[in-house]
């Protein structure tokens, strides 16, 4: 990069300006209607149809207190999500990190078998399975249950959490268990006092991307609740019906959901773009 | 099947192993009993006939469902667009997360920008960003998008009205949502390559369309084999985004196999024939990641 500076060639500085006009047109690509639908949250409703679009205005909370407090929905709905994500991330981790350990590192029948087991099973299409869900959980008396709900997303996140834990477990080092062996241990408590506390990172990273599956998911959770455990994806569309187009609670409610996720992305962008691209990178 | 390493041998192998089995029981008894029993279910449902409107006749009848589904014009149809919105996201995904990594992959200014910028459209709500861009961007005149087109002489365009438009409007919405898991793993894998021959690649004289095309491209081969394999399999997922902007609409304009299968199945209620174009559904994501798993080995090798 150093030589570059001291390279005056006038083609090369056309080039640089270029690719940062390019990178600036990425970036606003990509940033800009999720800003967008922030600054739309705070916009008073004239403020939201003005042509041309207001970059600068009057920021108000009015489509925040519509939304939360004038409308029962969407304060019962992100409980409810609140608690459903919750509880899938905790129980998903409890199986899939041991599962995860297991698979990378003890050798026993059919480990591998049943490592591709766990892989192809997320292959199976929501679109499909939520017939033969619908169908069981009415006859089971469990439509519009948190725990219907909480399994079926677990369908979801724990094949993946399984693969992820599996590639922060082969990136340790085998001499941690190998001292732990010397010294006598156990493998529950080689697992437990010198694997587990290694791997923290990767264990909250693998929570981040199970929590914002459950806390994200649409089509099971708009077939299989009702009024008592609606979540707040669902509950969104009451802003936008075909008689009106409430864009100020709708924006207000859709930060409200985006928010948890972007926040979390402003802290662990790089572990969470690693672990994302771990799988593809390292095959 | 995708190969994990080999464990290292330990002492004590017999109390190892049944350690390994109490580990992973809890997550394979779970995954047989709310995955793999409910697929099997719904095999044995495609061929009933459960059309909640109407019980009375509700009952075993073979393999009717798919041949009605055979003469079922909406069905064809479904599949059509299926095939068009799944080929044409993937392959743009592919070449515009090409070219930008190889725009970007070294060093720049603004790589935490950067990150968080192309990080979001992939985790943030699938119903939000339909919605959004159902109202904030593509609304005529008052969306931003529209605005845009105004403003450089395009005019105003029926984003999600027209049956065209709509098409591609989902397409765009799609390609705009998962391109950045394509320029990400291309990032990666460029800046994980041995810079040698990259370095010499970039010193010599041929033009750089050959040396993109005979170095680099090779080179990025596995990792453009994955990001087919990853992104077809979520593209052939595709449903909240399209539910929320256009509902499958207008028409069927917007009906790809996921959206028909749910119209069936939970507006008009027949679950039977819901099924069975479910199963197909299946069968396809089989049929391609077979046919990928067969792509992975190749390229690597």
């Amino acid at each position: 990069m150093v030589k570059q500076i001291h390279d005056r060639n006038p083609l090369k500085l056309i080039g640089i300006a270029v690719k940062s006009i390019l990178f600036m047109l990425m970036i606003l690509t990509w940033a800009f209607p999720v800003l967008w639908v922030i600054l739309t949250s705070f916009k008073t409703r004239t403020d939201i149809f003005t042509v041309p679009p207001k970059i600068f205005f009057n920021p108000t909370v009015e489509h925040y207190i519509e939304a939360f407090i004038r409308t029962s929905d969407i304060a019962f709905g992100t409980s409810n999500s609140i608690v459903i994500a919750t509880v899938t991330t905790l129980l998903t981790l409890l199986v899939a990190v041991p599962a995860g350990y297991a698979f990378s590192r003890v050798t026993f029948k059919f480990r591998s078998q049943l490592s591709f087991f766990a892989l192809i099973s997320q292959m199976a299409p929501p679109i499909g399975m939520i017939i033969p869900y619908f169908f069981i959980l009415s006859r089971t008396q469990m439509l519009d249950s948190y725990s219907g709900l909480i399994a079926i997303h677990m369908t979801l996140t724990v094949p993946f959490s399984i693969w992820l834990m599996i590639t922060y477990f082969q990136d340790l080092p085998v001499s941690l268990e190998e001292s732990a062996a010397i010294d006598g241990a156990s493998p529950f408590t080689t697992f437990f006092r010198v694997v587990l506390p290694t791997v923290w990172g990767g264990v909250g990273v693998t929570a981040i991307f199970a929590f914002i599956e459950s806390w994200n998911e649409f089509l099971y959770a708009v077939v299989l609740t009702g009024s008592r455990t609606k979540t707040v994806p669902v509950a969104i569309f009451s802003f936008l019906t075909t008689e009106e187009s409430l864009w100020g609670p709708f924006t207000a409610t859709g930060v409200t959901i985006m928010a948890p996720v972007i926040l979390v992305a402003l802290f662990a962008q790089r572990q969470m773009i690693k672990g994302m691209t771990l799988g593809a990178t390292k095959g | 099947m995708p190969a994990i390493a080999t464990p290292p041998k330990v002492k004590y192998q017999k109390q190892w192993e049944r350690f390994g089995y109490a580990m992973i029981s809890p997550s394979m008894i779970f995954l047989v009993l709310v995955t793999t029993v409910p697929l099997v279910s719904l095999l044995v449902m495609s061929c009933f006939r459960i059309d909640l409107t109407y019980p009375p006749g509700n009952g075993w009848i073979g393999l009717e469902n798919y041949l009605e589904m055979f003469k079922d014009a909406r069905f064809w149809y479904s599949i059509r667009l299926t095939v068009i919105y799944t080929a044409i996201t993937v392959a743009l995904q592919v070449v515009v997360g090409l070219g930008l990594a190889m725009a970007f992959f070294r060093g720049f200014r603004g790589q935490g920008l950067m990150r968080v910028s192309v990080l979001l459209p992939m985790i943030l709500a699938p119903v939000v960003v339909g919605l959004a861009w159902r109202t904030l961007i593509l609304t005529p005149e008052y969306g931003i998008l529209d605005y845009i087109a105004i403003l450089l002489g395009f005019g105003s365009k029926p984003w999600l009205v027209d049956p065209t438009w709509a098409l591609i409007s989902v397409i765009i919405i799609h390609t705009w949502q998962w391109t950045p898991f394509a320029f990400l793993v291309f990032l990666a894998s460029l800046n994980a390559m041995p810079q040698e021959p990259l370095e010499a690649a970039l010193l010599d004289t041929r033009t750089s369309w050959q040396r993109f095309r005979y170095i680099i491209l090779p080179m990025l081969r596995p990792a453009i084999v994955i990001v087919l394999i990853f992104r077809t399999m979520i593209a052939l997922r595709a449903f909240a985004a399209i539910f929320s902007a256009t509902g499958g609409g207008p028409g069927t304009a917007t009906e790809i196999l996921n959206l028909y299968s749910y119209r069936v199945s939970f507006n008009s209620l027949d679950l039977g024939y819901g099924a069975a174009l479910g199963t197909v559904l299946l069968l396809i994501t089989v049929g391609v990641s077979m046919i990928f798993f067969r792509m992975r080995r190749a390229s690597i090798s």
